[in-house]
Parts: structure tokens; sequence; C-alpha cells
């Protein structure tokens, strides 16, 4: 009679528990990497899309010297190429799979530009690894983006014209006043977000990075056994991610200083 | 006639929306000297908050000028005093003046004294020490001394706006604008911010305060400038204006609300 788990099955992939370590390790800084890289890209384009540089402004004003209402003209005065680029950027990027843009980036640009055959820690292969932070990292800049965005926007703008009456500087103003307040604000979409990196980091071992997935792979193709390697994977990814969403909600419970009585 | 120094003049300021659909100001034009107290008045929608929010330029004009001990600040660029072109620097300039808000705009997330310390450590590089020796001086002039370490969600509608007249002052402004200080406070709340902003007025601050408190327009002010569709009707001592009212419209808005 079949069973759907085996405890002898255990024992035999424990002697591949160290595929298992190596897999955690790699999953660990591939979300780190694309934590970092993610957060970094959204935060630059997140400004790119609130940007106000309009270089055919002087376009849209009449001989007179009044706004143009209609036409061609106005429309141009009011293109924003540094929005543009963002805008394109996030649309495009969320509207395709993952896996697609990591073939995108791993078989076309990396095909192209050569990676050094270097080994980190002896064992990861930096020509996979890399390429695989790369596409996660820019993905997830999509998505981090929108969030940012939106919580820069849920900031009163009263908040900015007190910051400026009083001197500040438009960077000062980021800085000190917006981005902090907008961080709190956003900090349970981020939390989700990272948790969401965590577990479609799964998908780069379709381009051989040897992560959690890729040691179930191994041992199920080694040993033959399916449904325990993959058990083994399910509670090591929910040992990650559930103390993550738990850290991000202490953090947020120590950033809301300001809002109780 | 240029005997007595101007510190803002305002000439044909006009800010228009829509391309001139909307013309909030129409062609403003006045002048506040030192240890005025300017008191813009007039119904909603004629135009006081743009007048008071062109002055730092939280609005930019569409039109006019605005000299501000001697400088026009509508222009980007201007010549400084060896001739050399140089740009405006509008951080520097706001400086200069103290912004009051209706909604206060303290800073959620920072203490009092932070809300206070903050813009002068960052904009004018004091030490943290100075500037919270100042704050705490500050506070204690409004009697909110204690509060220092408190959150501004803590602090009653009044006791918000009285902060943020101190952290304004905390900058040193050499005027004082106020976008109807005491709107969005409970009635009971009026009058301690009012008796601040009376103190500070006997203490010579120059300040111009858009307000619908007519009893502090007739005590404290010492020009009156009355607004309606984003033109100056009327202008004048407290007398002149809530006395002898000259216009139709002043004494058409006078019969309503007093």
């Amino acid at each position: 009679m079949d069973q759907f788990i085996k405890w002898s099955n255990f024992s035999k992939i424990a002697e591949y528990a160290q595929l298992f370590e190596q897999g955690l390790l790699v999953t660990v800084l591939l979300s780190l990497f694309t934590v970092v890289i993610g957060f970094c890209l959204a935060l630059i384009l997140a400004l790119m899309r609130m940007s106000n540089i309009r270089p055919f402004r002087a376009l849209g004003i009449d001989k007179d010297g009044h706004q143009r209402e209609k036409g061609f003209l106005a429309v141009i005065s009011k293109f924003n190429p540094l929005s543009f680029i963002a805008t394109a950027y996030v649309e495009i990027l969320r509207s395709t799979p993952v896996i697609v843009q990591i073939f995108i980036i791993y078989f076309g640009v990396f095909g192209v530009v050569k990676l050094p055959a270097y080994n980190m820690f002896g064992f990861i292969k930096f020509s996979r690894f890399f390429p695989g932070v790369v596409a996660l990292g820019m993905n997830s800049g999509a998505y981090l983006c929108e969030i940012i965005r939106a919580g820069i926007q849920s900031i009163d703008g009263g908040q900015t014209e007190a910051a400026r009456s009083l001197g500040l500087s438009q960077g000062q103003n980021l800085r000190y006043i917006i981005l902090p307040q907008a961080l709190k604000n956003i900090l349970p979409a981020i939390a989700n977000e990272f948790v969401v990196i965590i577990k479609e980091s799964a998908i780069t071992y379709t381009i051989g990075v040897q992560d959690i997935m890729s040691a179930v792979n191994a041992v199920k193709g080694a040993t033959f056994v399916i449904i325990e390697p993959l058990l083994v994977a399910t509670a090591i990814y929910f040992c990650l991610c559930f103390p993550t969403s738990k850290l991000i909600a202490y953090f947020e419970r120590r950033m809301s200083h300001g809002d109780k009585r | 006639m240029e005997t007595r120094d101007n510190l803002i003049e305002v000439k044909d300021l006009k800010k228009y929306y829509h391309g001139g659909a909307i013309k909030a100001l129409d062609g403003v034009s006045t002048d506040i000297h030192p240890g005025d107290v300017c008191v813009v008045i007039g119904p909603s929608g004629s135009g006081k908050s743009t007048f008071l929010r062109s002055l730092n330029l939280l609005e930019e004009p569409t039109g006019g000028a605005i000299i501000f001990e001697g400088t026009d600040i509508t222009k980007k660029k201007y010549k400084d005093e060896n001739g050399e072109i140089v740009r405006l620097d509008i951080d520097k300039l706001r400086q200069k003046m103290g912004m009051v808000f209706q909604h206060f705009n303290l800073f959620p997330h920072m203490t009092i004294l932070e809300n206070m310390t903050l813009a002068p450590m960052k904009v004018k590089g004091m030490s943290k020490e100075a500037a919270e020796q100042k704050a705490l001086e500050l506070l204690d002039r409004v009697g909110l001394k204690d509060r220092a370490n408190a959150y501004p969600i803590q602090l009653s509608g009044g006791q918000k706006q009285r902060v943020a007249i101190v952290r304004a002052l905390a900058m040193e402004p050499n005027v004082m604008l106020f976008d109807e200080p005491t709107s969005a406070l409970d009635p009971e709340m009026v009058g301690e911010v009012l008796d601040v902003m009376k103190k500070l007025a006997e203490e010579g601050m120059t300040m111009v305060v858009v307000t619908h408190e007519m009893g502090f327009a007739r005590e404290v002010g010492n020009r009156v400038l009355f607004m309606a569709d984003g033109m100056l009707i009327e202008e004048g001592t407290p007398e002149d204006i809530f006395d002898h009212p000259k216009s139709a419209r002043l004494q058409d808005f006078l019969s309503k609300v007093l």
C-alpha cells in the first residue's frame, strides 16, 4: 500500500542534508541581495515617477505668455521623460512573468556579458547567482516602486509646505519629514513584498542557482523520493518567511510612537 | 515718497489657474513695513490665502513682483550687490519668513522638541544643545515647556498651534505669515492662540495675518486689507475699515460678519 509519507524516506534523504544547508544559504543570500537592489531601484524609480522635470515646458506657453490649454504643444509641454521611463519600466516588469524575465536576463543579457567562473564560499556559482539576483531585483524593484510611491503620496501636502517654509530643502524634506512617515505607513506592504521575494527566489533554480529548490531536485534525482524533500523545503521556507514578517511587525510597533495618545 | 523702508513690496501680483480661466489673484499691490501687523480679511475664495502663500512662494505667482528686502523674489535669478547674476535661493528666503498654517502641520513622527530643533539644526547648522535650549525658551514663553517630549497627537489643537508658532519663531524670521491660524480650532482654544499672536505683535514682530477673527483684526492690527474676487478692494487702519467702510463690497461683508 502506498503511503503519502514514509518516515523511512527521511532517513534516506538525511545524507543529503548538506545540500539543503547550502540551499538555505543561497536562498538567504539571494533574498538579501534582491531586497537591497530592489529597494534602491524602487526608491529611484518612485522619485523619477514623481519628478516634475518637463524639458519642453516652454512650448506650452503661447505668445501672450498664457498656458496653452489644448493641442499637440500642450501635450508635449507636459511630457516628463524621467517619469515616462519609470512608468514604462514598472508596467512592463509587472505585466510579464518573472520566469520570462529571468530567462531573458540569464540567456540574453548574460549570454553576451560573460561573468567570471568564480565560486562564492567555494560552491555558489557566481555566473548563475548574479543573473538571478539581477532579475529578481529588477522585478521586485517594479513592485516596491509602486508601494513607495503610494507611501510618499499618502503624506499630507501640508507636511512638505511646513518643512519648506522652515527653510528645509527639497532633499531635507524628503529625508527628515516625508520618507520616515511614508516608510512607517508602507511597512506592512514592504513586509509582504520581502516575504514574496524569499518565496519567489525559488524560481531561480530554473537557471541553475543552487537554492533550496535545487536541493530538492538533486535529492529527487538521486533517491527517487519526491514528497519528503518537498516537505523539508516547505519547512525551511516557512521558517524563513514567518520570522521575517514577525520581525517587520516588531519594527512597525516601534515606529508607531507618534500615533498613540 | 520712499522715506519708510518697505519689508515687502507687492506689485500687481497675479495668480491664474487654468490659463487665466480662474483668477485667484488679479493684480494686488501693497506694501508691508517693518513692525506692521497687517490683517487680511475677506469672504472665502477671495484670494486671501493665495496672497499670503505667494509671499513665501508656496504658490508661484503668474505675474507681478514681490520685493522682499530689496530683491524681487518672483525672478529665478537676480543681480547681487556686486552686480553678479545669482540664482534665487528659495530656502534661504523662506528661513526669513515664518509661516503658520490653519492645520498646524506639525511633524507627527517627532516630539515637540524635535519639531522645533530640526530646522535650526539642519538649515542653520546650530548645535543640538543650542537649538534645544532655544526651543525650550520659546516653549516656556507659550507655557508649553513641560510638553517638550510629547508627540503632537498628545496635544490639543490650541497647544499644537502655539507650538507651530514657536517652531516658526525658532528660525528667527523677519516676518511671520499666519494662514487662518484659528479656523481649525475649537472655540474655547481660539483665545490662547490669539494671545500668543498679540504678544508677538507687541514685541514688534512684522506679521501678515489672514483671519476671520474681526476682533483680533480691530484690536491688534495696525492695517487691514479687505480682499474680494482676487482684488484688494480697500485698505486702511482698523477704524477706516470697520467704522467707515467706503465700498459696497466691504459694507456688505461687514454686515454679514459683525
